[in-house]
């Protein structure tokens, strides 16, 4: 735990590093660039709530893809999952007319449903025809884009509109904001207990990471591991459709083209430099939340494109990710080192 | 005879992170046209020690002397460049690749740009496999040829790079009884030409029968250089474990119970639909345990597997305990068969887990004290206590149990995969290999374990490669051959070479395959 | 007659990047390399394509600059993936991030556009006609005259059969696929091996990605390589690297993309046909799944 927390934190400042670096080539001053970052995402009114709107949507994207990288099934359909989520929401939003305690409930399953069917589907794909998830979610991530694209020009087109997007949704499934926050945070936090609790302490998260880890000795010890691939990839899907139906019921209350565009990849990311672990997950989807928040702000400022920020996350990615396995070498050198001497010494 | 030293080992120190002196200020020096053996339990150091040598391992400390100059290989290929050649105790080939492929891999003759000279090729390894008498096809698939043959194979590949240092690890392992004289021919032959042979072995009368001259290291450490003639098997032995060694069985007569386990007319076959199984039939009564012999590859670990449900059979029936198991799934097997399979990294146990995740797999599911919030939950708090029940009730040398799995020895991860099993209390225990890769202590542990195990009327099959730990504990042998149980035979009244014939299929290998 | 004529050449011009692809993805296939970064590779090939083209005036030094930007996602990769011996999974999916992130960037910082950059300036790769066949009445409309690149791919194909199995470097690099640790210890470093097969893949998504952004069309757009990289991944592994199955599947997928360019003028809403591409890669999953159930 500790060797993880120390090779995050490094990574993370070596990047900065690259990054500022980078800057530099460019003709820009990374000193006023960082510092314009870090006044916009966290201080200044609205920049620490509008990063932890933004936050939602990565944590919960981050969760999908950590508990499946962690379980076995390798689930990229996030972006997809995301889309039929929020159409889900949408879906029931224009057409369902409840007051708001059963509205935005329901709204909230439809998303948790629409992403589910989503991964779902990848998952009977894959079960019944051998088909490997990993490419079939990658293509269903286009496939849902040009889907809802459709849905949102044509049939649920609002014709007061100038590009594609829908009606908005009924006001009882407007997600109430709080002090400036907006209560999809609530969900989103209630959500990443749920996982933490489900993998650390739950019996399916136990066989699921075991599964992860080396499916045959779980199948051996008695693990249902056919039965269990589903259900990650149906709870994985669910969790990236409720980022969906959160962006909706929070955000613009309606189907915009182009709605999350790289909300998902990111969340894939974040799983990815977290090494599957629900808590990094939480702090790197914040982390990152905090430099995209910053990122207009610091273009307003230094004229830096903002997205420079995802060069950054890149090469915090790969350098957390390297830096992990250096530093694990690292700890064998010195341990051999200190063994040395004390058997020849 | 007097020779010149070879090759010079001096003060070698090697050191495993974070904890594991492997090697500790060895010094051994060999001698040219020796067969020398290097001999000691597993976990001695003498497979590192020759890996250091040859470039595989990385040294900490000391100084390598080769033809009186100082050497360092910091690959194979300068080993091999320097005539040194290593024989694995895995055998390292491309089963999709021809003999002459593997043979001249990496130093294959070339037309221009790069295109292999086929015809060349075939040509040299030919003279080569004449040159030797090693009797081999150079168009056979090497995934076709049997595994003596494939260790021909290694041979030849080095051979062929022109080395006059052989050094073998464990070449018997893989050998019946029939097979060991022809390889000690060969060996014999190769050293009369001159070459030097390193020969690394734990099994004492092999050693004893082939080389010159023996070293034999414990724990890291030489303990001694002698000369073979001078030497018995029990100084031998005791050199190896510095105490006195039981080479004869403890197990006492005991008359077996009812049928526990009973597999018949077991068919099954690959994706290829060869048969890997042919109406295979065995049974195990409480309290005996039966060995399952076999060179590997002739349908045990397909036996395995179908008994507890990892492949599926195209005809035959299982029994436990009277209950049909043919069709039921792994969970309900699980129920009455204890399972110690052969691969721990790859079957027995997650080795990035901790402890404690790898010693209540299978107990969260059939043991309702691991349970909380109606089945939800995994009480973690019991399964600590569980993990401290194994550690005390086997042995096991251990840290924390959050600790990595793979931070335990090779010994201690399979005393606790054997923990885990073996409290799952079921009347059939199927083990797979058990002592592969276990020092003697642990070897001798496993053993105990077993005729505990037959003492308390559990009933046990157990399949292994190593015919000596058969003849010392099990009561009955079956061997497999080409997926059929050709033989069962009572311990008490056969013969390592009875066995050993049933294992080639009945007949002598005086002529070895040519991969056909 | 145009009809077939229109058809076998959209095929072809679809069919090349990913047939480029899909062959530099044998190589690291056959490695045992899992080469996710191909889609990266691309794109970063299409944008560097682009810039040397513009700024350089001249398509030669656009293709070389496409290969060596590609060159330098794979110098990336090596170093994570081969050197320090990061997951090779997750360091091809950091890459690729990288290589949006990086291509988006650089669009805005460079030519101040975002979304697409088009421009007079840029130089596109020619067509070639084929000196004798072009002459043919039939046959030159159908062989000759397509755009440079396309000829480099069929090149490319019958090239990388020739080396693959007849060569020691291809003798040696299936080695490195089919068993590491065996051809290390036979002298030849199962690393050299993979670092060459990445090099090799490199350039030939490259040039895919110089033809995508030089050769179909003249400009660069944002994440314009859309997921060609996995679908040439796919290809690859469903027909277990064999470079003319590799071919006969890019032929295919070429179709389907020349079929969503066909139908996009008529009354099928452009979104289901844009869709077509990767519903076919499901299809073809799906097909090659039955054929191996039926070989069981």
């Amino acid at each position: 735990m500790r060797k993880q927390a120390l090779s995050g934190i490094l990574g993370v400042l070596a990047a900065f590093a690259i990054g500022a670096l980078l800057l530099a080539l460019q003709g820009f001053n990374p000193v006023a660039t960082y510092g314009a970052l870090l006044q916009y995402s966290l201080f200044g009114g609205s920049g620490f709530t509008a990063t932890l709107t933004r936050s939602v949507p990565l944590i919960l994207t981050g969760l999908s893809a950590s508990i499946a990288f962690a379980s076995g099934p390798v689930n990229l359909g996030q972006p997809g999952q995301l889309v039929m989520g929020a159409l889900g929401a949408t879906l029931v939003g224009l057409f369902v007319h409840l007051p708001s305690v059963f509205l935005v409930p329901l709204c909230i399953l439809a998303s948790l449903l629409g992403g589910a069917l989503w991964s779902g589907l990848a998952a009977l794909l894959k079960r019944a025809f051998a088909m490997d998830e990993f490419i079939v979610t990658l293509m269903l991530n286009f496939i849902a884009d040009y889907f809802a694209l459709w849905v949102i020009t044509y049939p649920l087109f609002d014709p007061s509109a100038s590009s594609p997007m829908t009606k908005p949704i009924s006001t009882a499934a407007w997600l109430p904001d709080m002090g400036g926050v907006n209560t999809g945070v609530l969900f989103m936090v209630l959500a990443a207990v749920v996982c933490w609790l489900i993998m650390s302490r739950g019996r399916s998260g136990y066989e699921w990471r075991m599964t992860g880890q080396n499916s045959l000795f779980a199948r051996i010890g008695g693990c249902k591991v056919d039965a269990n691939y589903v259900r990650v990839m149906l709870v994985t899907g669910a969790l990236a459709g409720l980022a969906g139906g959160l962006m909706i019921m929070g955000g613009p209350h309606r189907f915009v083209k182009g709605l999350g565009a790289n909300y998902a990849w990111d969340g894939i990311m974040i799983a990815v430099v977290a090494n599957s672990s629900i808590s990094g997950t939480f702090l790197y989807g914040l982390l990152f939340s905090a430099l995209q928040q910053g990122a207009i702000g610091m273009e307003l400022v230094t004229a830096v494109p903002s997205e420079f920020i995802d060069v950054l996350q890149a090469v915090i990615v790969l350098v957390v990710v390297a830096g992990r396995v250096s530093l694990n070498m690292v700890f064998d050198w010195l341990a051999t080192r200190r063994k040395l001497k004390e058997s020849v010494g | 005879m007097a020779r010149d030293v070879l090759i010079d080992l001096r003060h070698i120190t090697k050191v495993f992170p974070p904890d594991t002196v492997a090697l500790s200020d060895v010094s051994v020096s060999f001698e040219a046209g020796e067969i020398h053996a290097l001999v000691g339990e597993n976990g001695a150091g003498k497979s590192t020690l020759m890996k250091v040598f040859y470039g595989l391992e990385r040294r900490d400390a000391g100084d390598i002397f080769f033809r009186g100059a100082k050497v360092e290989f910091r690959t194979p290929r300068e080993a091999i460049a320097a005539g040194i050649g290593m024989v694995h105790q895995e055998i390292l080939l491309i089963p999709e690749y021809t003999v002459w492929q593997n043979i001249v891999l990496g130093a294959e003759p070339v037309r221009a740009f790069g295109i292999i000279d086929v015809d060349k090729a075939r040509e040299a390894v030919r003279q080569k496999i004449e040159e030797f008498q090693f009797n081999l096809d150079p168009d056979a698939l090497v995934g076709d040829i049997s595994v003596a043959a494939r260790q021909k194979v290694e041979i030849l590949k080095l051979l062929y790079r022109k080395v006059s240092v052989l050094v073998l690890d464990e070449p018997t392992a893989v050998l019946t009884p029939q097979e060991i004289p022809q390889l000690f021919a060969e060996l014999a032959r190769l050293r009369d030409k001159g070459h030097t042979i390193i020969f690394i072995s734990h099994r004492l009368d092999e050693v004893l029968t082939l080389s010159d001259r023996v070293t034999v290291m414990r724990r890291g450490k030489v303990v001694g250089t002698s000369t073979a003639s001078e030497l018995t098997k029990e100084d031998l032995a005791r050199q190896m474990v510095g105490r006195e060694v039981l080479f004869t069985s403890r197990r006492q007569p005991q008359e077996p119970g009812e049928i526990v386990f009973c597999a018949r007319g077991l068919n099954c076959s690959d994706t290829e639909h060869r048969a890997r199984l042919h109406d295979a039939t065995v049974e195990v009564r409480a309290g005996e345990i039966v060995g399952v012999a076999g060179v590997e590859g002739n349908g045990q670990f397909e036996l395995v597997n179908v008994i507890m449900g990892l492949a599926s059979m195209t005809s035959g029936t299982l029994e436990v305990k009277g209950k049909d198991f043919t069709h039921v799934d792994i969970l309900t097997r699980r129920t009455l068969i204890a399972f110690v399979p052969q691969d721990r990294g790859k079957m027995g146990a997650s080795l990035v887990a901790s402890i404690l995740e790898d010693a209540i797999m299978t107990h969260h599911i059939l043991d309702p004290r691991f349970g909380t919030w109606r089945g939800l939950g995994l009480d973690y708090r019991h399964a600590a206590e569980f993990v401290d029940q194994i550690r005390d009730q086997f042995t096991v040398s251990m840290g924390h149990s959050s600790d990595p799995f793979r931070s335990l020895s090779g010994g201690n991860q399979q005393k606790v995969i054997l923990g885990r099993e073996l409290l799952l209390e079921t009347p059939f225990v199927l083990m797979d290999q058990p002592t592969r890769g276990l020092d003697v202590g642990s070897i001798e542990y496993v053993h105990q374990l077993l005729l505990d195990l037959r003492s308390k009327k559990r009933a046990v099959l157990l399949v292994s490669a190593d015919l000596d730990e058969l003849f010392m504990v099990a009561d009955r042998i079956v061997v497999m051959c080409q997926g059929e149980v050709v033989a069962n035979l009572a311990t008490d009244a056969t013969s390592r070479e009875e066995v050993g014939y049933y294992m080639l299929g009945g007949k002598e290998a005086v002529h070895a395959e040519t991969g056909s | 007659m145009n009809i077939l004529f229109g058809l076998v050449s959209a095929m072809l011009v679809g069919a090349t990047p990913i047939l480029l692809a899909a062959i530099g993805g044998t190589f690291t296939f056959y490695a045992g390399i899992f080469n996710i970064a191909m889609e990266g590779m691309m794109l970063v090939g299409a944008f560097c394509a682009v810039l040397g083209s513009f700024f350089l005036h001249s398509w030669f030094l656009g293709i070389l600059c496409a290969v060596a930007g590609a060159l330098i996602m794979a110098g990336i990769f090596i170093l994570f993936a081969v050197r320090l011996h990061t997951d090779e999974f997750l360091t091809g999916i950091a890459l690729n991030l990288f290589a949006v992130g990086l291509t988006t960037f650089l669009l805005r910082d460079i030519f101040h556009v975002k979304g697409a950059f088009t421009n007079a300036g840029i130089r596109a790769i020619p067509a070639v006609k084929l000196p004798l066949i072009d002459g043919i009445p039939f046959l030159g409309r159908l062989l000759s005259g397509y755009n440079a690149i396309v000829y480099v791919a069929l090149l490319a194909t019958v090239l990388s059969a020739f080396v693959i199995f007849r060569t020691r470097f291809g003798l040696r690099l299936r080695g490195a696929g089919y068993n590491a640790a065996c051809l290390s210890s036979s002298g030849v470093p199962a690393s050299t091996i993979r670092i060459w097969s990445l090099i090799v893949c490199a350039i030939c998504c490259g040039l895919a990605g110089a033809y995508l952004s030089l050769g179909y069309v003249r400009l660069f757009a944002e994440n314009m390589s859309a997921g060609r990289g996995w679908i040439s991944l796919a290809a690859v592994i469903l027909v277990s690297g064999n470079p003319w199955g590799i071919a006969v599947i890019s032929l295919l997928f070429g179709f389907f993309d020349g079929l969503t360019v066909f139908l996009q003028g008529s009354r099928i809403p452009t979104q289901f046909t844009a869709m077509i591409p990767y519903v076919a890669t499901l299809v073809s999953l799906y097909l090659y799944s039955v054929r191996k159930r039926r070989q069981a």
